[in-house]
């Protein structure tokens, strides 16, 4: 016996077979606790309100949603509004980051200095108050009445971004929205995966040509379907009584939080990307440069792909990051799907439920990211290292 | 048309208060072939890098192919586009195919098509012996394959001057002579080529002109017979003394 | 051009500043654009901030704000009570201002090299911590008990971010080590719950740390909900920084935890005199960053109904009286976390540099 326990394949057995009991016993005592509130409690569970009125009214929301709607319907007007603000934020902040970290690594002392200052200020603000700070900043534009006309057509007022649009309803808008996505994913593939990078110039601008024509329909077959009966395709925002109507409006919820993720996130963005710069070996660039390369040519061609190899793990990261960003949504009330969970607890009291369904929700759209950025990774990733 | 491919006339360069070069004068005509050696640090690498620009200097003048350097950006895109380099650590572009690195600056500043480009790639990858490995990439190559590639890749913009920064001494002694084989190769063909190197036995080969450097001066200037057998000065003894002792 | 027969002196320090700002024409439009664009931000900024800015108010009332151009730091005078310590008892408030005062004590004096050896830490801590819960929670010596539920302000926001840290970094190490086990259930065990967490977002914890676990625990597990969210949020800084230690560790030499195992260490020798140590060490740049994320992230417990900095700040301009008032709160409240945050990271950098030296 004694021999058995100084047996390292037996202890480590045995300290796992303990180390599962010990989390099933803490999970099964959680469950019969849980069960016993719920029936102490007098509490209903299950998914069958998913099917029931809200009786709530929310504010921005793409897609058709009132009071007599369901949960159902609620939830996935959370889950599109997230989806949006986070593609947004995530877009928005890597064209910030890029301009910053140029400007970081550029020969010029003053652009250094520059891009350093922005990143020392933004970084060092919790990007909740930098929110709150733009969304007091936007509610206080002046009324619609006495609005800003910057460009003709475009009005800057409290209480949001009136700009012309196309009169479609919001579903088709959001289908647009996915279209243009999965049409950018596939031209992204077949532009950077090793398997077509063999074929000839004309087959590849021919697949060029079919991915974008395919969008292209596709988004156009979506307008098409949601278009609003007996209005003009294109609507332009006139001031009716104390509001605009017609045309698009950004929220000044949605124009607050893509702000301060654009601009919070752009300050990480830079920083990683820097680093991806300087991580390129000097060498490399300097075999361009004797190659006859132009400045511009050896930033686009060399120093920006390697560098974006380099990062790209650590640039994942940080988009995941900003999708999370987006539960701050509450802290200016944007309905997204932290927000609409929130208020369907108070108004359901399926505790249980619907937080499973948020973090489920949210488990599922950050594995997508991370999993669309790993197969990006993989297929840019350097041959052999 | 005049035959001189490049003059530079009483250069200094520093780096911050430490001068790298001192008063360097050097005439190099077409067609010749010239080997620098001397000690580690005495700027070998920073002469050569200052003749396509790719460290400016502070005094005296370079003029390339009978262009000036200076600030002005036109020249160096002018030089560049004419003098070709190949580094000591390759310096291959380690995203892109050996194909894609020798078409990459043929298509964007010689504006070849795509076509035309790959075609000569694959003339000088055939000349450099590794037609075969077009479509693999730099990391899947030995040193000496990657080396070769890089003369490739500098062959493609057609320079009127080849560079050379110690081609060899970052590779395995059997890759050596590979390399050596492509550089004599095309010293026959008359190229104009500036070598830095610690190969004797290529530069008793190959070179028109031996030159002997030590802290940032050109020590001792002459033809390789003349350089090995009779060294006219102090440090060149010394060195030829150490290097050939192995 | 420069006169080519007589070498100029490179060296000084004015021709560096030259190379890097005034090379090229180019270069000279930049700077000069940048420098009146500095200038001009800066005027504004001082001319709003300072010249024109109404400091006080004799009778606490907005008044002479409203006919200013200025900022109106006199909403601060009349606030910043409420912003430090929230809806403290006010009579009180001496001792949360002890209390903060203690956390912050403790924060600069863990700097000093004198405490750089984990005990110290820990003894520098847990007093602190001590000090900290008697003069804000009181109901000891003498002092009214004040429950968390009245604590507010900067008070509450360090307070929060020190007892996350302190619960979150001892379960970090358990997790990278576990992530690290032979074994594979444990390290199993360790990743599902790493990467699960840090799929999520922070408020969702926090949210299910406030509303779940009190399904879930029997009665006197539960506690108050301040411990619970504070448990959540360890959880995730945890997370985090086990992957931050993660990475510290696999710059380790190999060769390290094998030359222990030759010399006959067990695990929990080879752990914590060789590994850990050199760790850590790699690790810490990285781990003062987590830091200072977390303390900004602390800024969130305000959406599950914490009155922390962030929320008495909207409570200070949140009334008719001074609602116009914004931008000086925020502006104070930036100041306040901007103070905290470039502390730390200057003291990441200077640690940075000196274990560089260090180590090479
Ligand atoms: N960027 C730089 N900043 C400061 N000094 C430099 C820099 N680059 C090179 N030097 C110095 O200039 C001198 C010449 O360097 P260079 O690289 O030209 O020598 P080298 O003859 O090529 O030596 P090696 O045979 O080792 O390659 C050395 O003393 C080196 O320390
Ligand atoms: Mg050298």
């Amino acid at each position: 016996m004694p021999s058995l326990l100084r047996n390292r394949k037996f202890r480590s057995a045995t300290l796992q077979v303990l180390f599962v009991l010990a989390v099933m016993v803490i999970l099964v005592s959680a469950v019969t606790t849980a069960q016993d509130t719920i029936a102490t409690n007098g509490m209903r569970s299950g998914f069958g309100f998913l099917d029931r009125t809200t009786g709530v009214n929310i504010g921005f929301s793409v897609l058709q949603y009132d009071a007599n709607s369901t949960y159902r319907q609620l939830i996935l007007v959370g889950l599109v509004n997230t989806a949006i603000l986070g593609i947004l934020g995530i877009i928005l902040a890597h064209i910030v980051g890029l301009v910053v970290a140029a400007m970081a690594i550029s020969r010029n002392g003053s652009l250094n200095l520059v891009a350093q200052g922005y990143v020392e200020l933004f970084r060092s603000i919790p990007l909740i108050l930098q929110a709150l700070f733009w969304y007091a900043l936007v509610t206080h534009l002046p009324a619609p009445r006495n609005a800003h006309e910057p460009l003709p057509g475009l009005f800057l007022t409290g209480r949001g971004i009136f700009m012309p649009g196309l009169s479609v309803t919001g579903e088709a808008v959001a289908l647009v929205l996915g279209c243009l996505l999965l049409g950018a994913i596939a031209f992204a593939w077949f532009m950077i995966d090793h398997r077509f990078r063999r074929i000839s110039d004309s087959r590849r601008r021919t697949g060029r040509l079919v991915i974008i024509g395919l969008t292209l329909l596709a988004c156009a077959l979506a307008l098409n379907a949601g278009r609003v009966p007996d209005m003009p395709l294109i609507s332009v925002p006139e001031l009716r009584g104390l509001n605009f109507r017609g045309g698009f409006a950004l929220p000044p919820e949605l124009t607050a939080l893509a702000i301060a993720i654009a601009i919070y996130g752009g300050a990480y963005v830079s920083e990683i990307l820097r680093a991806g710069f300087q991580a390129v070996p000097r060498g490399q660039l300097e075999a361009a440069a004797a190659l006859g390369l132009r400045p511009l040519h050896v930033f686009t061609r060399v120093h920006l792909p390697m560098a974006f190899r380099a990062v790209l793990p650590t640039l994942t990261n940080q988009c995941v990051w900003m999708f999370k960003a987006t539960t701050l949504g509450i802290a200016v009330g944007y309905s997204d799907l932290f927000y609409v969970i929130s208020i369907s607890i108070t108004q359901s009291g399926q505790t249980l439920e619907l937080i499973g369904i948020l973090m489920l929700g949210f488990l599922v759209m950050n594995n997508m990211i991370s999993f669309l950025l790993n197969r990006l990774n993989k297929a840019i990733a350097l041959k052999g290292t | 048309m005049t035959d001189t491919a490049i003059q530079i006339r009483r250069m200094n360069k520093f780096y911050g208060s430490f001068q790298v070069l001192r008063d360097i004068n050097l005439t190099v005509r077409k067609g010749e072939r010239i080997v620098i050696c001397g000690p580690s640090g005495s700027g070998k690498s920073t002469l050569i890098r200052c003749i396509n620009r790719l460290e400016d200097h502070q005094d005296g003048s370079i003029n390339v192919l009978g262009t000036e350097l200076n600030e002005d950006v036109g020249s160096i895109d002018l030089i560049r586009r004419e003098v070709g380099m190949v580094f000591q650590h390759f310096n291959l572009f380690p995203h892109l195919t050996v194909l894609e690195n020798c078409t990459l600056a043929p298509m964007l500043v010689r504006r070849f098509s795509r076509a035309e480009a790959e075609r000569v790639a694959r003339e000088y990858l055939e000349r450099v012996r590794i037609p075969e490995k077009a479509d693999a990439f730099p990391s899947e190559l030995s040193g000496g394959q990657q080396q070769r590639v890089a003369i490739a890749r500098a062959l493609c913009m057609r320079p009127e001057i080849l560079l050379f920064d110690e081609p060899t001494s970052a590779l395995d002694p059997e890759m050596i002579n590979e390399v050596l084989d492509v550089m004599r190769e095309l010293a026959m063909d008359g190229m104009t080529m500036v070598c830095v190197t610690h190969e004797m036995g290529f530069a008793r080969q190959v070179a028109d002109r031996v030159i002997f450097m030590s802290n940032g001066e050109i020590v001792e200037e002459n033809t390789p017979e003349a350089f090995f057998t009779n060294p006219r000065n102090e440090r060149t003894r010394g060195f030829l003394a150490k290097i050939l002792a192995h | 051009m420069t006169d080519m027969t007589h070498p100029i002196p490179r060296n000084s320090r004015l021709e560096q500043l030259r190379h890097r700002f005034l090379r090229t024409p180019l270069d000279i439009a930049v700077t000069a654009a940048s420098l009146l664009l500095a200038l001009f931000v800066g005027w504004k900024l001082l001319d709003w901030a300072v010249l024109s800015a109404v400091w006080t108010s004799p009778d606490g009332l907005s008044q002479p704000c409203r006919d200013a151009s200025g900022a109106c730091w006199a909403v601060i005078e009349a606030r910043w009570r409420l912003i430090l310590f929230g809806v403290f008892p006010y009579a009180e408030q001496w001792r949360a201002a002890v209390a903060t005062a203690a956390l912050i004590l403790a924060g600069g004096l863990s700097c000093l090299p004198l405490f750089w050896s984990v005990i110290r830490q820990a003894l520098l801590w847990i007093a602190a911590f001590a000090l900290f819960m008697v003069f804000m929670h009181g109901g000891v010596f003498g002092l009214s008990s004040v429950p968390p539920a009245q604590w507010g302000g900067l008070a509450l926001t360090l307070f929060f971010f020190v007892a996350v840290v302190i619960v979150g970094m001892p379960l970090s190490i358990c997790l990278a080590l576990m992530r690290r086990s032979d074994l594979p259930v444990i390290r199993g065990t360790a990743i599902i719950l790493i990467d699960g967490v840090r799929a999520l977002p922070l408020v969702t914890i926090l949210f299910t740390a406030a509303l779940i676990l009190p399904f879930v625990l029997p009665g006197w597990l539960q506690g108050d909900k301040i411990w619970r969210v504070i448990a959540g949020f360890a959880l995730f800084f945890a997370a985090y920084q086990a992957e931050v230690l993660r990475s510290g560790i696999q710059a380790l030499p190999r060769g390290q935890e094998e030359a222990a195992k030759a010399l006959g260490m067990g695990y929990f020798h080879r752990i914590t005199r060789v590994v850990l140590p050199q760790a850590f060490r790699n690790a810490l740049p990285p781990t003062i960053n987590q830091l200072v994320i977390t303390l900004m992230e602390t800024s969130l417990i305000v959406i599950i109904g914490f009155f922390d900095l962030m929320a008495s700040g909207n409570a200070a301009y949140g009334t008719g009286e001074w609602s116009f008032a914004y931008v000086e709160v925020y502006a104070f409240i930036a100041l306040i976390y901007g103070v905290f945050v470039f502390s730390l990271s200057r003291y990441g950098r200077y640690l940075e540099r000196r274990l560089r030296v260090g180590s090479s």
